[in-house]
């Protein structure tokens, strides 16, 4: 194959030079520029000049002096409180049968495992090397990681923690193409004992193929899997109902469509095979201006609820402890990451969503705090990002800008 | 809404001394082994070294941590970086980005300055780096920095070899010709940081 593209290009080489033999040779051509960065392809024209960047979180993490605690506000009743810190890119966490919280990372290499005896923390890094771990989930006395090219499973890992092992494959080859974005993966145990997880658009707005911009569960005996649900641009928050079992999930939305457009989305699967818009249709009702020329909005599964442009809600988890007031019972809590692709920044807090008896969902505040001045670059100190209900109905929340992690507690 | 109380409770995690200086002295005292080569202050006088004198902090210790974790490679870098902690690499990057830049003594010549000024707002080095070019975060300062540093560096993106965040630097720099390197760094060299 090689010796023939060689041949080929040899004659065709010939081809050129006779043709233009008498010409002098055209200077080297510049050899064709690297893509952009995932975050920046989409923009149009009149955008080039635009000042809005990603923010990089602290790759060492930030320590408790750093941190501008006192500006965090709850409703009345709730306390908030730094819980850990020394743990950099905290981005998910997952918590065992005996109490270890495990926290994992999103851009570096490592999942934690933090243990609590007597109130004295110790964060132990169990495991190294991994491509993007993001994805993290406990069940039944094992830890399973995402990988951004694969799942692994590492049995009754809190007897294991000084020496987890290598673990054990339950499916591979999630990452054929090295995507250049969103190849971060969320995890979630389904109640049919199914691993479900996202494989995102690879661009910011493209055609999606194969497997990209879905939901999709994974069975860990048979390492079967199957898509569930489509046109999902990149979600990285999804949580079961506890009383329907539906999936709920957060949905990042494009960007590059302006400061109000489209809006991120909270999302329910009410049944397999349903297609959420991506990259046809945003939030609902808006078309896409690429892709969404010959299609309607009317065929595409809409939000459960619209969270706002660019808030970028990230973990989500289902109230289900006594600690917190009734009416948080079943509600959802949302990180939000926060906007970077807005003029005016919204987000870096969490939310609550409630469902009345008829489904319909309601945004209320939460944890705020974080957005210190939505002109400034950076504008927080701080990004939420994954949610974990701890035994005595606390939560925590991490924060993989500062690589802490907070707890929220609540007393009459 | 009410302000929340926040605690601290972290326990067997250490803690820090409050006061906000607290890693630019011990910064300073871990900075003696960096002088040799980035010079007293971090201005460094080797122009293939780089100057770390008022980069921004978050840039330094992303700097230092991809040379510890092998991302960035550098024979001169890697025996020293392989060997600091998170929090060496937050004290060193407090107590240079604390440090005053020493102006560049190389004077533009000619049509230097109008035709790097072209290259640099065509190519939208403002947008990340700051109109005047000091940068932010964790973007570096490129104002006043060694031109032979920078044109290293802009060849290096340009040919793959340079580790990047996240793609934006290699394919800025693979978008210009190979004068053009040359025409920004000179420019870039000769710049007063404000």
């Amino acid at each position: 194959m090689q010796l023939q593209n060689t041949l080929r290009a040899a004659i065709l080489a010939g081809l050129a030079g006779a043709a233009f033999a008498q010409t002098p040779p055209a200077p080297t051509p510049a050899s064709p520029a690297a893509a952009p960065p995932a975050w920046k392809q989409g923009m149009s024209a009149d955008q080039e000049k635009s000042t809005l960047h990603p923010f990089a979180g602290h790759v060492t993490g930030r320590t408790a002096s750093e941190l501008k605690l006192n500006t965090i506000t709850v409703p009345a009743g709730f306390k908030v409180e730094l819980w850990a810190e020394g743990v950099p890119d905290a981005r998910s966490l997952a918590l065992g049968t005996n109490g270890t919280v495990f926290v994992s990372n999103r851009l570096q290499s490592n999942v934690y495992a933090i243990t609590d005896t007597g109130g004295k923390r110790d964060v132990k890094l169990i495991l190294k090397g991994m491509k993007s771990p993001n994805g993290i989930v406990f069940d039944k006395g094992t830890l399973y990681v995402a990988e951004r090219h694969r799942i692994t499973r590492y049995d009754d890992i809190e007897s294991n923690l000084a020496n987890p092992g290598a673990g054990k494959v339950v499916v591979d080859n999630l990452d054929p193409t090295n995507q250049p974005g969103h190849f971060w993966k969320y995890l979630a145990m389904g109640p049919d004992g199914m691993l479900y997880f996202n494989i995102g658009s690879p661009q910011n707005i493209t055609m999606p193929t194969y497997n990209e911009a879905s939901i999709l569960r994974v069975d860990i005996k048979t390492g079967k899997m199957e898509n569930y649900a489509q046109g999902v641009r990149n979600s990285v928050g999804m949580a079961f109902h506890p009383i329907s079992n539906q999936l709920w999930f957060t949905e990042h939305a494009r960007d590059w469509m302006g400061n109000d457009l489209p809006q991120d989305e909270l999302n329910v699967v009410k049944t397999k095979g349903q297609h959420f818009g991506f990259p046809f249709c945003h939030q609902g009702d808006v078309l896409d201006p690429v892709y969404g020329g010959n299609r309607s909005c009317s065929e595409f599964t809409p939000p459960a609820l619209n969270l706002g442009a660019h808030v970028a809600p990230v973990g989500m988890k289902f109230y289900t402890g006594t600690m917190f007031p009734k009416e948080y019972q079943n509600s959802m809590l949302i990180a939000q990451k926060g906007s970077w692709n807005r003029d005016i920044k919204q987000g870096y807090n969490v939310i609550r969503v409630t469902l009345d008896a008829s489904g319909n969902a309601t945004k209320h505040a939460f944890v705020d705090g974080f957005l210190e001045n939505d002109r400034a670059d950076p504008p927080m100190w701080g990004r939420p990002t994954d949610i974990l209900q701890l035994k005595d109905g606390s939560i925590l929340f991490s924060d993989d800008y500062n690589g802490v992690i907070y707890r929220v507690s609540y007393a009459r | 809404m009410k302000l929340a109380a926040v605690t601290l409770a972290i326990s067997g995690v250490s803690t820090v001394a409050s006061f906000a200086h607290a890693g630019v002295e011990e910064g300073r005292v871990k900075s003696q082994v960096c002088a040799a080569c980035h010079g007293v202050d971090g201005n460094s006088v080797i122009p293939t070294i780089p100057s770390l004198a008022g980069q921004p902090r978050q840039f330094i210790t992303q700097a230092l941590f991809m040379f510890r974790e092998g991302q960035r490679k550098n024979e001169q870098m890697a025996p020293f970086a392989d060997k600091l902690s998170n929090a060496d690499l937050n004290d060193l990057a407090q107590y240079f980005s604390a440090q005053k830049p020493t102006p560049p003594t190389r004077k533009p010549e000619g049509d230097t300055v109008a035709r790097g000024r072209a290259v640099t707002e065509k190519n939208n080095c403002v947008a990340c780096h700051t109109p005047t070019l000091v940068g932010q975060q964790h973007i570096p300062r490129l104002a006043g920095q060694h031109k032979p540093y920078l044109l290293e560096q802009l060849k290096a993106f340009k040919a793959s070899t340079r580790a990047d965040l996240d793609g934006t630097m290699t394919s800025a720099a693979q978008g210009l010709a190979v004068d053009e390197l040359e025409m920004v760094a000179e420019y870039l060299s000769t710049l007063v940081a404000p």
